[in-house]
């Protein structure tokens, strides 16, 4: 499989570097943004194969956010991550495309778990 | 008909407590992510690392980072006792300022995220007032959720405290432009308004967008 290329949004500039560096020790190739406008034009330069979303990042609507990169290109796979237990959010997500979702604080096992299995959907879905 | 009104704004009141636990918990979330990240960065670059070379500097960045969130899990959950014990008495000597301070940072979450600036300009040495501290800060924070509801993104909210003879008064104002349809007027909901005259041991005074609510100085 080739090596996954992750877009990391979140608006906790720590949380998204040290979650970033954890995965790339884990063999992925990640980008951070930090607001959804940053993460749009970063998906049209690095062309991520998956996307980690915080639903709460400033500049657009979560929701809005995952709706304009399934736009983009429908066969990314987004992976939203939410730290407030909204079971709304989630569930708008999921009807609007995202692939899975994953509760902060994060189990670093059961997010790549997720990605590898968004990668997967990924190729077979190009 | 006043057992039914005093029922509702003790709902009210609930609901004002809900809304300052699930900001505070949003918070702790948050910080908490982040204490776990940086520990498990830690436990990675020492397990995954296959070339060993010296990490100090690394380590000791990370680990600052973790005290740095810990630190403010402790000052958001020290805000929340203060918080929660505000209710254990009816009235009481209590310091306007670090009432305001306490609510603030329990509420800053929703102005950022309404990108709404909460300005403070207070008197520094403030006597303390008497009066009911939970509701003073229920009065206040009824007039804060208000104005960021309704003003544009980019708009400012201060509050200023200071010394009016024998009382202490706390001035709120609003710089930034009203959503369409929003009357300036409209700031305290009248029947909280009223309560909260009940309940206060000070008075309340509203005019053009501006809120003054003056509590006597404790003896």
């Amino acid at each position: 499989m080739p090596q996954t290329k992750i877009l990391l949004v979140d608006d906790e500039i720590e949380f998204a570097s040290a979650l970033a560096e954890r995965l790339q020790l884990r063999n992925y190739e990640v980008r951070t943004a930090h607001k959804a406008l940053e993460a749009l034009a970063i998906i049209n330069d690095f062309l991520p194969d998956v996307v980690v979303l915080d639903l709460k990042i400033p500049g657009m609507d979560g929701i809005e956010t995952l709706k304009t990169i399934k736009k983009i290109d429908p066969t990314i796979e987004v992976i939203m991550l939410t730290g407030h237990g909204d079971k709304w959010s989630v569930e708008a997500g999921m009807k609007s495309g995202a692939f899975e979702y994953i509760m902060k604080p994060v189990e670093i096992g059961e997010l790549t778990a997720k990605i590898d299995k968004a990668m997967k959907q990924r190729l077979t879905e190009r | 008909m006043e057992h039914k009104s005093e029922e509702n704004l003790r709902l009210l009141q609930l609901e004002f407590v809900g809304k300052i636990l699930a900001g505070f918990t949003h918070d702790i979330k948050n910080y908490i992510a982040i204490i776990k990240e940086s520990a498990g960065l830690i436990e990675d670059i020492i397990k995954i690392e296959k070339t060993p070379k010296n990490k100090s500097e690394q380590y000791i960045e990370i680990i600052r980072s973790i005290e740095e969130q810990i630190q403010k899990t402790n000052d958001l959950f020290r805000y929340l006792n203060r918080f929660a014990h505000r209710m254990d008495t009816q009235l009481a000597a209590f310091n306007i300022n670090e009432s305001l301070e306490e609510l603030f940072a329990l509420i800053q979450r929703v102005a950022n995220q309404k990108k709404i600036t909460l300005a403070r300009d207070f008197q520094r040495d403030i006597p303390s007032v008497y009066s009911n501290p939970s509701i003073f800060q229920f009065l206040i924070f009824s007039f804060l959720e208000e104005r960021m509801t309704n003003l544009d993104k980019n708009s400012i909210i201060t509050v200023k405290t200071g010394i009016k003879g024998s009382s202490v008064g706390v001035n709120i104002f609003s710089e930034g432009v009203l959503r369409v349809g929003q009357d300036v007027q409209a700031m305290i909901p009248p029947e909280i308004r009223t309560f909260a005259l009940q309940k206060l041991t000070g008075d309340i005074s509203e005019s053009n967008g501006n809120i003054l609510i003056t509590l006597p100085v404790s003896r």
